[in-house]
């Protein structure tokens, strides 16, 4: 197990390495010269020929290409991602926290979206055909099929005005997260019940279930054993919910004015504030490919079987 | 044919396939159906309610939202089908390829996958944004370079399984050229599978490029666009939230509509999926997994 | 497949229900009044970086944390932090006799040396002030005893005390908090000798302001004023009705966070007043002369847009009437600023021949104006937190499409646009005169200046006699003098057209109907909410 888990961990290495390496070439996909981009993002009036040299010196954008690259990764692994270039403050002073709200936003909503996918998932599959499955997977088309922010703007219309029961906006108490947590579960949780119920119902086709069955195993112990078994595939695809979910609040917390990722993400691409694109790309990939590789442990130790393929 | 039988069958996906052909048709000859002119500022009308000229009534500028609304399926829903079928064509011709061919092209280009697959599909395409800037060209391009790994893995699975069997072998021992066996057998035999994948990427990306709009990274002001209605709307949303209801509703549509018709699809195209056999349950899955990553939250 | 239907069914009647809610009354207003003796405001943006130094920070915070030597009122200048002050018969040496017994909110006395410290660390970063023509004059500071300043110019200049009393830079903070003796790199701390302190702040959430209980012109009655960080529009809007927030005002950058219709509906609902000043500055567009590049460098095109500008429709329909139409760039009420001006009002007939005369040549009906091949095509910007900015771009955009100008609308944050004003990296951009304290001296001055207007005026066929009056109308001490040199000014940029005025603006105030002593300073950027209190039931 302890090789497979080093074997793993070394291999998403590379990955991550190329991650970087994109990352931090983005800024040259550019159609701006980042030394006027610079500049032109701290107000300088006059740009001139002298003032560009001596910038690009200062930044230190005058050397080798490979020199900068590990010089940005070595800074980066310190979470130095460099000064935002519209207020000058360091990146990771502004990320930073806001990080902390999307993540605690997404952690409570997966929690509560597992819940909810795991209880209607297993509803369904042990009454598959009958009508609770089906209205419940009609409804989930349907949910899933709602523009999220517009769904949110009917809930704040309804929740906090109509009925005036909780707060329309901010993350000032524990009642803030539960209409943004609502929307992420509603507009997520009808996937990821599709997942559990089809993962449910191919075990309970399974030869191991006829086999318990005729031996006259409690239909209780029975039930537990492919809760279990479902879950291998649950566990790896609820994983990487959390990266996912992390990455796709973007809309949610505009709406509801959540001091997240999405909020200042989206102004800083409105202002073109390109250490802050570079650092939010990177910390949500590496997030992506952090939680992949846990899936895999985790389905790992789950399902020893797999441990032999690399 | 089976699928167009299979398809009528099934009343739920035939309606869906109705509704999505009106609306693509509605927006194609957008000037015969709009009443009006939909960037035409009438400033008199402001928020003016419904009537027999303006049936849905007036936006904030005094514009028709009626014909706004027929417009924005140009952006909202064509424009994406295009991007969608570009990534199609692209993922799909280089899933082939790896699938047919394997060894070192295989490698290459699956790498080349693991590693856009790597970036979460939102971040991805708000990292193309931030850097091309906002606008709907360059969500439409962010849309193209995220989606086409996607589909090139999926293909290239599909394809796999046939690649080795025995009649694309005679094919190849008849001195057939590969490009030949790749379009006439491959192809063919992959196309379910890329009907019922792109289907269901199609509504994502409608969800997508409205939310982008939304936030004011998809397409400038004045063109017609339903996130971009919405967004205009949601200056008055508790003031006058009827004007949140029609593109709202009318994106809610074309998504259910949309996904309707994948499900219907997959179903019809995978004939024993309906007798609900053990193993094949399996097949929904990747679907489902799919689509979490494109969702617009 | 009949139950998969009744499902779809009952969806579709369920969502209709919901819209059918949706689509009600706007829902009743609870209780605005929050807490006593406290405010919340709502802000589209942070307080951002509180050094009073730099030009980041929020200006209402810093406008209630920090005070300048003298302040600037209808009546003239009046005493603030110095009691007194002597100008030399020469005009260039200043001495300021310093309020005693003022201390800074770490305790840390105010005296002349503290003045020194902080006058001479704005000056020792010269280069990003050089807006205030104030900073180019200073030679020398010295504190000549405990509460004696003394400060001399280079030679006589006029709006030295109106440009002492401004929100920034020439305010004081704490010696202590002071890195290596400077400020420009950062402070340590935000104490300044203001009526209320900074005692909390989460960046993106909200700043609270604490009454300052040593005030020296005694402890204001509100005791708490929080700044909460909250998108404009109708989440604002929502927020008030809730009493969420219980207070909102026009920005520093002259975005109000809700519009008429909002403001109307909540005086309606009894439970907030909303309270505007008079008319304090000139919303406008400001065109990039000094773009070569730009069609915009050519007058023809400027005056076009002039003519193109339905300002009667924009402050009926887009300002319901609040706002006044503006045909010049200072309203006549401005100092100086009643000078005889050649009308243009809203004339697309004139802006058609504008353009054909200056070559920009329609091909086809309803195609873009071309000039030797190239198109007549604009970019706007517009602050992203404006929603009245994007309607009045909107519209004008569709009046321009009408007479073949293309006109693109780009919207961003508004630090961005401020950036774009000093870079020249515009053709066109929504902005605002400076306000009744800074009117026109300080506007005027800016035209020079790089980190403002420079780009807007350099670029027109008399700019070296602008910038030559403009540096003679500020160091004029005739009062004849100056007011014709001002004449000549803004006739100079007037005929020009580089400043294309729209509408008056005010400051507009909403908050509780119990909230007595609501009034506004000279400056359009800050609030005396030190005067503000809540009237006991």
């Amino acid at each position: 197990m302890v090789t497979y888990i080093v074997k793993r961990i070394l291999l998403s290495v590379p990955l991550l390495l190329v991650i970087s390496f994109l990352t931090f070439g983005l800024n040259h996909l550019s159609p701006l010269d980042p030394v006027e981009v610079v500049l032109h993002a701290q107000g300088v009036p006059k740009i001139t020929e002298e003032l560009i040299a001596e910038t690009k010196a200062s930044l230190g954008l005058n050397r080798p290409f490979a020199v900068r690259y590990f010089d940005w990764l070595a800074a980066c692994l310190q979470l130095d991602f460099g000064n935002s270039y519209v207020t000058g403050k360091p990146v990771w002073s502004l990320l930073g926290p806001a990080f902390l709200n999307t993540l605690k936003l997404t952690l409570v909503s997966v929690i509560a979206i597992i819940v909810f996918s795991i209880v209607l998932g297993v509803l369904c599959a042990l009454r598959e055909g009958k009508a609770l499955d089906k209205s419940v997977r009609g409804i989930s088309f349907f949910l899933t099929s709602m523009p999220s922010y517009w769904l949110a703007a009917l809930m704040i219309w309804y929740f906090s005005v109509k009925l005036d029961l909780l707060p329309t906006s901010g993350m000032d108490s524990a009642q803030s997260y539960i209409l943004p947590v609502a929307v992420l579960v509603i507009s997520y949780a009808g996937i990821y019940f599709r997942i559990v119920r089809s993962s449910m119902l191919s075990n309970l086709n399974e030869d191991y279930v006829l086999y318990a069955r005729a031996c006259g195993l409690p239909e209780g112990k029975i039930t537990a054993r492919i809760l279990r078994n479902s879950m291998q595939v649950a566990v790896s695809v609820f994983c990487m919910a959390v990266p996912i979910i992390l990455g796709s609040t973007v809309v949610v917390e505009n709406v509801f004015a959540w001091p997240g990722l999405g909020t200042l993400t989206v102004n800083s691409i409105l202002s073109r504030d390109f250490p802050m694109i570079q650092a939010y790309v990177l910390v949500l990939a590496v997030a992506f490919v952090l939680f992949n590789t846990l899936s895999d442990l985790i389905n790992a130790a789950l399902n020893p079987k797999l441990r032999r393929e690399p | 044919m089976n699928l167009y039988k299979n398809i009528r069958n099934d009343k739920l996906a035939a309606l869906s396939f109705s509704v999505i052909l009106v609306i693509v048709a509605a927006g194609l000859f957008a000037p015969l159906f709009a009443p009006h002119d939909p960037n035409e500022v009438q400033m008199e009308l402001r928020y003016a309610s419904p009537s027999w000229g303006y049936l849905l009534g007036n936006d904030h500028l005094g514009r028709c939202i009626l014909s706004r609304l027929i417009y924005g399926i140009r952006p909202s829903v064509l424009w994406v089908f295009v991007a969608l079928v570009i990534s199609v064509v692209l993922g799909g011709g280089l899933g082939l390829i790896a699938g047919y061919f394997r060894g070192k092209t295989d490698a290459v280009i699956m790498r080349i996958c693991d590693v856009m697959l790597s970036f979460p599909g939102y971040v991805m395409s708000l990292a193309v944004i931030g850097i091309l800037g906002a606008g709907l060209t360059n969500v439409l391009i962010a849309f193209v370079l995220m989606k086409w790994a996607w589909f090139a893995r999926v293909i290239r699975t599909s394809v796999l399984q046939y690649a080795e069997s025995d009649y694309i072998k005679f094919s190849k021992a008849l001195g057939f050229g590969n490009f030949r066996i790749i379009v006439k057998q491959l192809l063919p035999v992959s196309l379910p599978d890329i009907a019922v994948t792109s289907s269901s990427a199609f509504g994502a990306m409608i969800l997508q490029i409205s939310g982008f709009s939304f936030l004011g990274l998809g397409i400038e002001a004045p063109h017609a666009e339903w996130g971009m209605m919405l967004n205009e709307a949601r200056e008055v949303m508790f003031t006058r939230p009827e004007l949140m209801l029609a593109p709202g509703l009318a994106i809610v549509v074309i998504v259910t509509a949309v996904n309707f018709l994948s499900d219907g699809l997959q179903v019809a195209l995978d004939p024993k999926l309906i007798v609900s056999k053990p193993k094949l349950q399996r097949q929904e899955i990747p679907s489902a997994v799919e689509r979490k990553g494109e969702e617009v939250a | 497949m009949k139950k998969r239907m009744t499902v779809l069914f009952s969806l579709i009647v369920s969502t209709a229900l919901l819209a059918g809610c949706a689509g009600g009354n706007g829902g009743k207003a609870k209780s605005a009044v929050g807490p006593q003796n406290e405010l919340i405001y709502a802000t589209a943006k942070d307080i951002n970086d509180m050094n009073p130094h730099l030009y980041p920070g929020s200006m209402p915070a810093q406008g209630m944390v920090y005070e300048s030597l003298v302040e600037n009122t209808k009546e003239g200048i009046k005493p603030l932090l110095a009691e007194s002050w002597d100008i030399s018969p020469d005009g260039k040496v200043y001495t300021f006799h310093l309020r005693k017994g003022v201390t800074f909110h770490d305790g840390e006395p105010f005296n002349a040396e503290a003045v020194k410290m902080n006058i001479d660390a704005v000056q020792r970063n010269a280069s990003k002030h050089s807006w205030i023509k104030l900073s180019t004059h200073i030679v020398s500071t010295k504190a000549i005893d405990e509460h004696t300043f003394e400060l001399v110019l280079s030679e006589p200049y006029y709006p030295a005390l109106v440009e002492l009393s401004m929100t920034r830079p020439y305010v004081f903070i704490s010696p202590k908090n002071f890195i290596n003796g400077e400020t420009k790199d950062g402070v340590t701390g935000y104490n300044g000798t203001g009526p209320y302190k900074l005692t909390e702040h989460k960046t993106d959430q909200y700043a609270v302001f604490e009454a300052n209980v040593n005030y020296w012109g005694g402890a204001p009655k509100l005791k708490k004023i929080t700044s909460k960080v909250l998108p404009a529009g109708e989440t604002t809007l929502l927020a008030l009705r809730k009493g969420e927030v219980n207070f909102a005002f026009t920005d520093d950058r002259g975005a109000d966070s809700i519009d008429v219709e909002a403001m109307n509906q909540l005086q309606a609902s009894g439970e907030y007043q909303v309270i505007r000043s008079e008319p304090m500055n000139t919303k406008m567009i400001v065109a990039n002369s000094g773009n070569t590049e730009s069609p915009v460098h050519e007058r023809a095109v400027r005056e076009a847009i002039w003519y193109s500008v339905d300002r009667e429709t924009i402050s009926q329909q887009i300002f319901s009437g609040t706002e006044s139409v503006a045909d010049t760039l200072f309203s006549k009420n401005v100092n100086y600023a009643d000078v005889e001006l050649k009308q243009r009002g809203y004339d697309l007939e004139k802006a058609e021949r504008l353009l054909d005369e200056a070559g920009w040549i329609q091909e086809t009906e309803g195609g873009i104006r071309t000039k030797d091949g190239s198109p007549l095509a604009l970019k706007l910007y517009y602050d992203v937190n404006a929603s009245s900015q994007k309607s009045q771009g909107e519209l004008i955009q569709n009046t321009l499409k009408n007479i073949g100008v293309q006109l693109d609308l780009v919207g961003e944050e508004s630090s961005s646009i401020a950036n774009r004003r000093s870079t020249g990296e515009y053709d066109l951009l929504f902005n605002q005169t400076w306000g009744l304290a800074y009117d026109p001296q300080s506007t005027v001055s800016a035209f020079t200046s790089e980190a403002s207007y420079y780009h807007t005026t350099s670029g027109i066929a008399q700019k070296d006699e602008l910038y030559q009056k403009i540096d003679q109308v500020m160091v004029s001490t005739d009062e004849e003098t100056r007011k014709s040199l001002y004449a000549d000014i803004l006739t100079i940029v007037h005929d020009e057209a580089v400043f294309i005025p729209i509408t008056n603006g005010s400051i507009t105030v909403v908050g509780p109907v119990n909230l007595q002593g609501v009034s506004f300073k000279q400056t359009q950027f800050e609030l005396p909410f030190e005067q503000m209190y809540f009237e006991t039931k």
